[in-house]
């Protein structure tokens, strides 16, 4: 029972507890599927290895009202079908998933689908560190 | 021909004003008390529309003007100010916190942002709706409200809650909200600030020229602080934002990956 509650208590929003600054990948790929979901939308990516294996990626983005107001048009920014290009941040599991960045679409438009590496886990900390 | 340069004039006027940075006026109520109805942005200083003013490369940005400032993301307080006066026992949780980059942040439960942090904010904007005799403020970030009377006094029977309980009164032009009945479940402004259910925080809000409110904040909480912690900053006019929603416990996997990358034994600390 203690356990379960300790597993309740911890929780997102910080970038590095998940991801891994030191793994950045750039994927390009099919989009397959696309989650408009709080508190971050997801995206779901065909990418060919280097050996002709085909592997979907999941890619983590800003909630829908940021994308939003960031100009990402729904359903005409990117569609499923889509070939695009991200930017992104691998998991520190080394799974098939990572938080996304900048994204390229279209006929090479860019635009950010997440925010920077770090974001949320703090830049320093509020106190001051006693030696 | 002359009526036509002058007509040309005086269209031509508003634009200059705008651009060499004239600001506009305070909107005021009849008895002359300033008006801070609005959609503001928190954890910015520039001037704009959200797009104009959101093109930096930080949290929330959209890239197109990389000189721009970065706004601020919900676990950093205001740069250059004061960092917070724990107690030295509040001070190790604090920094453990700080060290596990902020895996047992409330907000990562979708938990309300508590105060000061929903208003310091950048990521996502707030509405005032102002009438004589109260100030109704809404927040995208966890979709949570505050319905603030306007000379108005605490009930004796508050409730502890995430948002506190909220009183105002007017000291000149500065609007001065006056929070207590906090439960200890959330953040101040920055990774691990927790408080104690004896959080008092007093707000002065002062709209110095259209498109800015000054924002100053002071925490007190005897428990875990030593002594008042005040932080600054500014909230902006975002005319035409409208707030969308922000239902945050709709998809949130987080609480099963951390599950996973501890009982898989992944490093994340630092």
């Amino acid at each position: 029972m203690a356990s379960v509650l300790l597993l309740i208590a911890l929780l997102h929003h910080s970038f590095g507890a998940e991801y891994d600054a030191n793994k950045p990948v750039t994927l390009t790929g099919v989009v397959t599927a696309i989650e408009w979901t709080n508190p971050h939308t997801h995206f779901y990516l065909d990418v060919k290895d280097a050996k002709g294996k085909v592997v979907n990626w999941k890619l983590e983005g800003y909630p829908p009202s940021v994308l939003y107001r960031n100009g990402f048009k729904r359903d005409v920014t990117m569609k499923v079908g889509d070939t695009v290009t991200v930017f992104a941040w691998r998991a520190r599991d080394g799974g098939n998933w990572a938080h996304s960045r900048e994204l390229t679409y279209g006929d090479g438009k860019k635009m950010f689908l997440g925010p920077p590496a770090g974001t949320g886990e703090g830049a320093a900390p509020a106190v001051e560190v006693k030696p | 021909m002359k009526a036509a340069a002058l007509l040309f004039g005086l269209l031509l006027v508003p634009s200059l004003a705008h651009a060499q940075g004239a600001v506009g006026e305070v909107p005021r109520f009849p008895d002359g008390k300033p008006d801070l109805t609005g959609v503001w942005q928190g954890g910015s200083t520039l001037r704009g529309s959200w797009d104009e003013s959101n093109g930096g490369t930080g949290v929330g940005g959209s890239g197109r003007n990389p000189a721009a400032p970065v706004v601020l993301s919900s676990n950093d307080r205001p740069a250059g100010q004061n960092s917070a006066p724990y107690q030295d026992w509040a001070a190790k949780k604090v920094l453990e916190s700080f060290r596990k980059r902020g895996i047992d942040d409330p907000t990562a439960q979708c938990l309300p942002g508590g105060l000061p942090r929903s208003v310091l904010v950048g990521l996502f904007p707030q509405q005032f709706v102002q009438t004589p005799t109260q100030l109704v403020i809404l927040y995208e970030y966890m979709h949570v409200f505050r319905v603030v009377p306007i000379n108005g006094k605490h009930p004796d029977d508050v409730l502890p809650s995430y948002m506190g309980d909220s009183v105002a009164r007017w000291d000149g032009d500065t609007l001065v909200i006056d929070v207590i009945g906090f439960n200890d479940k959330t953040w101040l402004s920055g990774v691990g600030t927790f408080h104690s259910d004896a959080l008092h925080v007093t707000e002065r809000y002062r709209r110095v020229d259209k498109d800015r409110i000054d924002y100053e904040v002071t925490m007190e909480d005897p428990k875990v602080l030593t002594r008042p912690w005040t932080l600054k900053n500014s909230l902006m006019l975002r005319e035409g934002t409208r707030l969308q929603e922000y239902i945050c416990a709709e998809n949130n996997l987080d609480p099963g990956r951390y599950d996973k990358l501890i009982k898989d034994g992944v490093k994340f600390e630092r």
